[in-house]
């Protein structure tokens, strides 16, 4: 118990080292590099990133198309036309539950892997670098070879034909219902790896009186990672829920290379419907519909992030 | 007061973001008609370098003339295959201004106006070789406002019927299905006595399941639906679009479909039909390749036949698609642009009688004949094409994805109505994009 108290004093004497690094005046902190240093970066991020987003905003305020030359404002027609086409909707549907699904899959399977390979045992470490790979690999690569794998006369069904003793025909990429579950799992499967490092490294980070002292006051594992690992691991909780959750909403190379957005279109998440929409030639159309894809993650990404947060304040 | 600043800054880059406001793939372009030469076929191009793309569909159909054309001139040719959806990847990098010298399009107006014809493609109206052509084919594809912007080197495309000789012989069927409800009854008798699935569709990614919507308005193209449909006269969600995508899907509860036609692809219907565990598909010439890629001709002769269907009789519906023309883009380069008009005309004349014979196709030119070894069913493709309709594709002024919403129907996630009316939605918004009147 001496540590934890020694924890406690250590935090404010922290905060006090650091106010001192501050020039005394309370003024502008001394700077030990002048301000232009920053113009590269600015530059690139304002090519590269903020005028896309304005021309984002822009067009799709007018009627650009691969049809004709001229491009002229047509104020809210697109949103309107969008609103009425049911499409947008119901791939707005799509692409949230795809979300909420990958997040799902992606945090149980990360945080059981990371539970399991917790302990640094050298076949931990391998099995650890094992699931990092498919992270590192192409997400177009990971949705062909799955695609391959869950074909109907494919090597998933074999096997689990040659376990069943019979012939095996699921179509696990045709069916309207359950073929977004079967993609959302892939999607989790590749970045699981992820997860697993952000919830290991939370992991690591629980102070081991904390679990002693459970253990002496009589918890079992179970009660421990409820009641004490879970909820410390709120901060690597919020990150890989929110990563998962707004990086599935931006979605499109695995579902596109595994279904391509079919069967009948259940798995057209909106990024793929943007790039229908584009490839048709309707550009401003397109354009629109992914300012209406950026305007939803914001408004998803603040409150699901705020209320993650709120549950870090337990710390 | 900081704020204010900030606020005016990011106004003012709007604004001048607005101001600036053009496509990118426009301009660039040389001048229009006039003076506009085509040079000889064979006429040196040392040092020159043209690019030429291509889907997977097509990209082997141009290695021959390639390679002859880089003989004959010195020039250099780079082929560059774009991944499928073609036409969607070609229309994009066009947009962003990545324009090619040549490249494999479909010559239907809606497909021309969707590349911005008049901006992007050179006129190919005084093209040398169009007057030996087969007149019949000489104005059938391939012109929009009356200017010619495609050239057609392939017999075009036809939706028809391939089936299965051996498995209409044991079925005991010796005349040709005379009607679409004949061709029916037929494949009803097929089903009763031999056991084979009549008909087989590929729900995969299910291009060609609109084929069958489309026979089905031949009639109604004939007496000139497209022209209203065009003139906002007529609608994808009138009854007569509704009623044939409403019969197909009967036709498929009623079990004389594959079983597997939600999950079945293109290269599934081929070995079907060519194994005869299916008799017959409603398909266009590329079905017709991929039975080449797997048979001889001798035996293509002996299994497979086509024969056109329409409502009312025996009426093909003409579909060109990208694998039978070429535009020519307009890249800002003279010398590139000529050399292009060029390779078209080397391709036309000088390589004609090698191109034929090395694709074993139907030959374009009068003064061509086609190989000997071409395929019977190849041959009456070509023969049908004289008295034919023409397509969605190539009448309507817009091209909407009608067959994701016929797939839609075969997985019960729309009815017809539904999947006619989603369709007739997108062909509005894309006249309207396009600046049709009455949009």
């Amino acid at each position: 118990m001496a540590t934890m108290q020694d924890a406690r004093v250590e935090a404010p004497r922290a905060r006090r080292r650091r106010r001192q690094d501050l020039p005394p005046s309370g003024g502008k902190p001394r700077g030990t590099h002048p301000l232009w240093f920053l113009i590269p970066a600015f530059t690139v991020l304002g090519i590269f990133f903020f005028v896309p987003t304005i021309y984002n905003f822009v067009y799709a305020f007018t009627n650009w198309s691969s049809f004709k030359s001229e491009i002229s404002f047509v104020g809210f027609d697109n949103f309107q036309g969008l609103l009425a086409n049911g499409t947008l909707l119901s791939s707005l549907k799509i692409t949230l539950i795809y979300a909420i699904l990958v997040a799902v899959f992606q945090n149980v399977f990360g945080l059981l892997l990371a539970l399991l390979l917790e302990k640094d045992t050298r076949l931990n470490r391998a099995a650890r670098v094992m699931f990092f790979i498919p992270v590192i690999m192409s997400a177009l690569a990971v949705g062909y070879i799955f695609q391959a794998l869950l074909k109907t006369d494919g090597p998933l069904n074999q096997v689990i034909g040659f376990f069943a003793g019979g012939d095996v025909s699921i179509a696990w990429l045709g069916s309207t219902t359950w073929t977004i579950v079967v993609v959302a799992v892939i999607h989790a499967w590749k970045w699981m790896g992820l997860s697993m490092l952000i919830y290991l490294s939370g992991l690591k980070t629980i102070n081991e009186d904390v679990l002693e002292a459970a253990r002496l006051d009589g918890a079992g594992v179970w009660t421990t990672f409820w009641k004490i690992r879970f909820p410390l691991l709120a901060p690597a909780l919020t990150f890989n829920v929110a990563t998962a959750l707004l990086g599935s909403m931006n979605g499109f190379d695995i579902v596109q290379a595994t279904t391509g957005g079919g069967p009948a279109r259940t798995t057209e998440i909106l990024n793929i419907f943007i790039f229908r929409t584009f490839g048709q030639g309707l550009f401003a159309q397109a354009t629109t519909m992914s300012l209406v894809l950026f305007v939803v993650v914001a408004a998803l990404a603040f409150p699901v992030i705020g209320m993650l947060r709120r549950r870090e304040n337990v710390l | 007061m900081k704020r204010l600043l900030m606020t005016t800054a990011t106004l003012a880059a709007a604004g001048l973001l607005v101001a600036g406001c053009s496509d990118p793939g426009a301009g660039g372009g040389t001048a229009d008609t006039g003076d506009i030469t085509w040079p000889e076929a064979t006429a040196s191009l040392e040092g020159v370098e043209l690019t030429l793309w291509a889907a997977q569909a097509s990209n082997t159909i141009p290695e021959g003339v390639v390679a002859a054309f880089e003989d004959a001139t010195g020039a250099k040719v780079e082929i560059v295959t774009i991944p499928d959806p073609y036409e969607n990847g070609i229309q994009t990098k066009v947009a962003t201004g990545d324009k090619p010298d040549l490249a494999f399009w479909q010559p239907t107006a809606s497909m021309l106006t969707a590349l911005n014809a008049a901006n992007n493609l050179q006129v190919l109206d005084d093209a040398p070789w169009i007057e030996d052509m087969d007149p019949d084919l000489q104005d059938l594809t391939g012109i929009l406002n009356d200017t010619r912007y495609a050239a057609l080197v392939t017999s075009p495309s036809v939706q028809g019927v391939y089936y299965n000789k051996k498995v209409f012989a044991d079925a005991g069927i010796t005349e040709l299905p005379t009607s679409f409800e004949d061709m029916v009854a037929k494949g009803r008798v097929i089903q009763e006595t031999t056991g084979v699935t009549p008909f087989f569709e590929q729900g995969n990614n299910g291009w060609s399941t609109q084929w069958w919507p489309q026979v089905l308005l031949a009639d109604a193209a004939a007496d000139g639906f497209y022209d209203d449909l065009n003139a906002n006269k007529a609608s994808f969600a009138d009854d007569v679009v509704v009623e044939a995508i409403t019969t197909f899907k009967d036709l498929i509860d009623e079990g004389l479909f594959n079983s597997d036609i939600v999950t079945a692809t293109f290269e599934d219907q081929g070995d079907a039909l060519l194994s005869g565990e299916a008799a017959m598909a409603v398909q266009i010439n590329a079905l017709f390749g991929q039975f080449q890629a797997k048979a001889d001709t001798a035996t293509l002769n002996e299994t497979i036949g086509y024969f056109p269907i329409s409502p009312s009789g025996n009426v093909a519906t003409s579909h060109p698609d990208q694998s039978n023309a070429l535009v020519a883009f307009k890249t800002g380069d003279a010398a590139r642009e000529a050399a292009a008009r060029q390779f078209l005309t080397f391709w036309m004349t000088e390589y004609y009688p090698t191109f034929v014979e090395e694709q074993n196709t139907v030959s374009l030119m009068t003064g061509v004949e086609s190989p000997a070894s071409v395929p019977q069913a190849l041959l009456d493709v070509h023969a049908s094409l004289s008295d034919s309709v023409g397509s969605m594709q190539a009448q309507a002024v817009a091209n909407p994805d009608l067959f994701m919403n016929v797939v839609d129907v075969i997985n019960n996630v729309k009815t017809p109505q539904q999947a006619a009316e989603a369709t007739q939605q997108q062909f509005v918004e894309l006249a309207k994009a396009s600046g049709i009147d009455g949009f």
